[in-house]
């Protein structure tokens, strides 16, 4: 058996009207031989025959209007079929599974189709068909395995009957309405009972004539009666609160709200005021916005300055709070931490909100910061790294003994101690060696210089070193005191790092950075030895130095160092 | 008492109306004898006669007219355009006459009339059938635009809009024509002409509709009950004058606005009821306003028609983007 739905005959009309049969059942067709006589709103067409074959049914009377999508012809099985039949798509308007009374015998090209398996899920899959075509089923057998969004369902058998026909293979998705097995016949069968979810869809009778399809629902729906009456009371300004209901229940009627209005029961006019609304309860700790009026722009103004709106004065229009007022609140009000609130879509991690906000980065740090970014836009850093062995030294101030190592490279190799302009191409090297030394403060890195460090002894050294620290604590660095350098040197050791690659900062071509120093076991001429060994990282701007000249200058610093005194 | 859908309270209303007022005759095409095309008027003409259930030819222009001569001589025609996309002819009529008749005549002749029509996408219909274009008679001043969502507000604003001195547009969601049924009472009692319904009470977001987009934006706020955020959904119902005032108080206490329109976005009803909001209630906002809309396009033919319609997950999730702002 085969089954021929209304094709769209143009114009993407819902339906059509049966004018006139030009076959009857029982008459053998040929393909493309006109079988009717069809009227849309537009036009009256033939409708060709899709099929060489025996017309076994005409599903409808001049007269009837057919769906589109909804089976016109059934034809003989055996008819060697030509061109597909036009694709059927369910239309709302298409019956679902009509609820037949227990115990129809089921006729002869019955079609299931596929039911809402459930959650409203639009189409299912076809994992396994449990039948085959020629099968009979008993009511309520598992036909098909078909897997929605969501599970995995057994479809069972809507009748005792044979199966005529299965639409689809395993793999295709079925639409909710569309066909899913047909049957021949078979003996007493029980209508599958409908999804109580599944809106039932009908054609009324009653419709009219209508263009297109208006969905029909049987449910009945209570309206909002306090919507209604809130709405009067708006309407007339009456006061509910002053309204004694007469209806069931104590329910407000209309007619009670007209004779308030009457009565003079109007908003604004309680002798006793009603009952001020309960607070919203607040989580402690936390501000409920809507208790505040603020335009959005003042309220992120806030949230930026992390100042909670109960904190200001509102002394904009109708109590609003202005700019103005929440800039006045700044430092009046202690920040507010905003405790971590659960986001009102539930569900999931709650979101953290915090008040930390921005810090605008000024003064030390900010000269960092554009220094470094200088650096790295303009420099081109290589770092050689290296110990020095020092198990030599004597309890001493190390960072002395670095300037003096400094000094002593920069008179071996002099590339390195030395002012490079990368525009003009133009080097300085300096016969003075001027050591800056970084210092780190809660304010930012400092860069005090050491002047003349080559012309200083060890003591001289150690006495600027400790006037610069005073004045950075003091803040009475002067600028004089961080201009001059001709190389400098990061002490991170005294903090913690092995190795690092220290920012070489412009004019400058060198910093030496001087890590944690550490015992180690060395294999030495006398066997193996504890010694003492200082992490070494030179950064050099490549563009002024060549790696011999930094590698020499490096192996200068070391020996300087490796020396006992 | 008997539920009945909305198309049959808009029948039920009328009939309760011209058995209390034997001035209110109804008029359009194929409302006598065929009883509209929607059943609008099934039966009436059998039950009040030809002289006050009246066919007329296919001239939209003249129904609005012959409509505005029947209400300046003291009778209250009720006159069908049998779809929207139809009105267009009678604008003329409507906007140059009907609207600005008590005011040009200096309150000498009013017009106490009702001009209905089916509007709205969702039934398969042409487009041409099923287009949004409330906001154009929304912006005109004289006329008062009523659309209802449920068949208890067809039936008590249908009353008033019959007993109502000035034209009412009376518009009807046709895709919600059939689909649920209320249990009304016969009982000839109006509903407020001018005024918001609270259908939902909530605390975190007011969803802003009217017509038909009513059943998805109750249905989306039932959803977003189950995830935990309280929407409070307003019927405008009438549209036009609007009630901007039970908006602004529900926005004060949600801080969040969405509105939904089937209407394309640009232009359209949800863009006035924004601006009134972003004018008078933008203290209390916590989030921008948004909107749910159809699209700035014409209407499709209808296998396209669901892509234009919004949809509840629509509504959704632009409610939980608007809540979960920051």
């Amino acid at each position: 058996m085969k089954l021929f739905n209304l094709p769209d005959l143009g114009e993407g009309l819902p339906d059509a009207e049966i004018v006139r049969w030009l076959v009857k059942e029982g008459d053998k067709v040929a393909l493309d031989q006109p079988m009717v006589e069809m009227e849309t709103a537009k036009a009256v067409v033939e409708v060709p025959s899709p099929y060489d074959g025996t017309i076994t049914k005409l599903c409808g009377q001049p007269g009837d209007v057919i769906d589109v999508g909804a089976i016109l012809v059934e034809f003989d099985g055996d008819g060697s079929s030509a061109a597909a039949p036009v694709a059927t798509q369910p239309t709302s308007e298409q019956k679902t599974a009509p609820q037949a009374p227990a115990g129809v015998t089921v006729a002869s090209g019955d079609v299931f189709k596929l039911p809402d398996l459930g959650e409203g899920l639009p189409d299912a899959e076809i994992v396994r068909w449990l039948v085959k075509e020629g099968d009979t089923l008993a009511l309520d057998q598992p036909m098909v395995e078909m897997e929605t969004a969501k599970a995995v369902v057994e479809v069972p058998s809507p009748f005792a009957a044979k199966v005529a026909k299965l639409y689809g293979q395993p793999g295709d998705v079925i639409e909710v309405g569309a066909p899913l097995v047909s049957f021949g016949e078979g003996g007493a069968s029980v209508a599958v009972a409908e999804p109580e979810t599944m809106p039932v869809e009908e054609k009324s009778g009653d419709a009219g004539t209508v263009v297109g399809a208006v969905q029909v629902g049987n449910q009945v729906v209570a309206e909002s009666a306090s919507a209604v009456i809130k709405a009067l009371a708006k309407k007339l300004k009456v006061d509910l609160n002053q309204v004694t209901g007469t209806g069931a229940n104590g329910a407000i009627t209309q007619a009670d709200v007209k004779q308030a209005k009457k009565d003079g029961k109007l908003v604004g006019t309680a002798t006793v005021s009603a009952a001020a609304p309960a607070p919203v309860e607040a989580p402690v700790g936390d501000e409920n916005p809507l208790d505040f009026k603020a335009s959005p722009a003042v309220r992120a103004h806030a949230r930026r300055l992390g100042v909670a709106l109960s904190g200001c004065r509102a002394s904009g229009k109708k109590g609003s709070i202005t700019k103005a007022d929440v800039d006045a609140a700044v430092g009046s009000s202690a920040p507010v931490a905003r405790p971590a609130s659960a986001p009102a879509s539930g569900g999931g991690l709650p979101t953290v909100q915090v008040s930390v906000e921005p810090q605008s980065v000024r003064g030390v740090r900010r000269a960092m910061a554009m220094g470094m970014a200088k650096s790295h836009a303009t420099v081109v850093p290589t770092t050689l790294m290296e110990d020095a062995d020092i198990t030599s030294w004597p309890k001493q101030d190390s960072l002395a003994r670095y300037v003096r190592a400094l000094v002593y490279a920069a008179k071996i190799e002099p590339a390195l101690n030395c002012w490079f302009d990368g525009e003009k191409f133009e080097r300085l090297v300096h016969p003075g060696v001027h050591v800056g030394i970084a210092v780190d403060s809660p304010d930012g890195l400092y860069v005090p210089v050491v002047h003349d460090a080559d012309k200083k002894d060890a003591i001289a050294v150690r006495a600027r070193v400790q006037e610069l620290r005073q004045k950075i604590e003091s803040k009475s660095l002067k600028q004089e005191d961080q201009q001059g350098a001709t190389v400098t040197l990061s002490n991170f050791g005294s903090i913690a790092g092995r190795y690092g690659t220290p920012v070489v900062s412009p004019p400058q071509v060198a910093i030496l950075g001087t890590g944690r120093f550490r015992d180690e076991l060395r294999l030495t001429d006398k066997g193996i030895s504890k010694r003492k060994m200082l992490p070494l990282s030179l950064t050099f701007d490549h563009r002024a130095c060549t790696g011999g000249e930094a590698a020499r200058f490096l192996a200068a610093v070391i020996e300087d160092l490796q020396k006992a005194m | 008492m008997a539920a009945i859908t909305l198309i049959e309270a808009v029948n039920l209303a009328m009939a309760h109306e011209m058995g209390v007022d034997k001035d209110v005759v109804l008029l359009g095409e194929d409302v006598g004898a065929n009883g509209g095309v929607f059943r609008a008027t099934d039966g009436l003409q059998e039950k009040f006669g030809k002289e006050r259930v009246i066919d007329t030819p296919l001239a939209e222009s003249m129904i609005a007219g012959v409509s505005i001569g029947m209400a300046a001589q003291g009778l209250k025609p009720v006159a069908e355009i049998q779809f929207m996309g139809f009105i267009f002819p009678a604008v003329d009529q409507i906007i140059c006459h009907a609207a600005r008749m008590r005011h040009r005549t200096r309150g000498r002749l009013h017009l106490p009339m009702v001009i209905r029509a089916p509007f709205g996408g969702g039934i398969h219909a042409p487009e041409h059938h099923s287009e949004s274009t409330e906001a154009i008679f929304a912006h005109i001043p004289g006329l008062k635009v009523v659309i209802p969502s449920n068949p208890s507000r067809a039936y008590g604003l249908m009353l008033a809009a019959i007993r109502d001195p000035d034209p009412v547009i009376f518009l009807e969601p046709k895709r919600v024509y059939r689909i649920e049924k209320h249990e009304i009472e016969d009982n000839g009692e109006e509903y407020p002409l001018g005024v918001c319904f609270v259908d939902r009470e909530g605390t975190d977001i007011t969803l802003i509709s009217w017509g038909a987009m009513l059943h998805e934006t109750k249905q989306a706020a039932e959803k977003l009950a189950q995830a935990g955020i309280s929407a409070e959904v307003i019927d405008v119902a009438t549209v036009s004058p609007l009630d901007i005032d039970t908006i602004l108080e529900s926005v004060e206490k949600t801080g969040r606005a969405c509105i939904v329109q089937e209407a394309p976005k640009a232009g359209a009803l949800g863009s006035e009821i924004a601006a009134e909001i972003a004018e008078k209630g933008v203290m209390n906002l916590l989030a921008p306003i948004g909107r749910v809309s159809g699209y700035d396009t014409v209407m499709p033919y209808y296998r396209l028609e669901k892509q234009y319609m919004p949809k509840v997950e629509h509504i959704v999730e632009e409610a939980k983007r608007i809540v979960e702002y920051r």
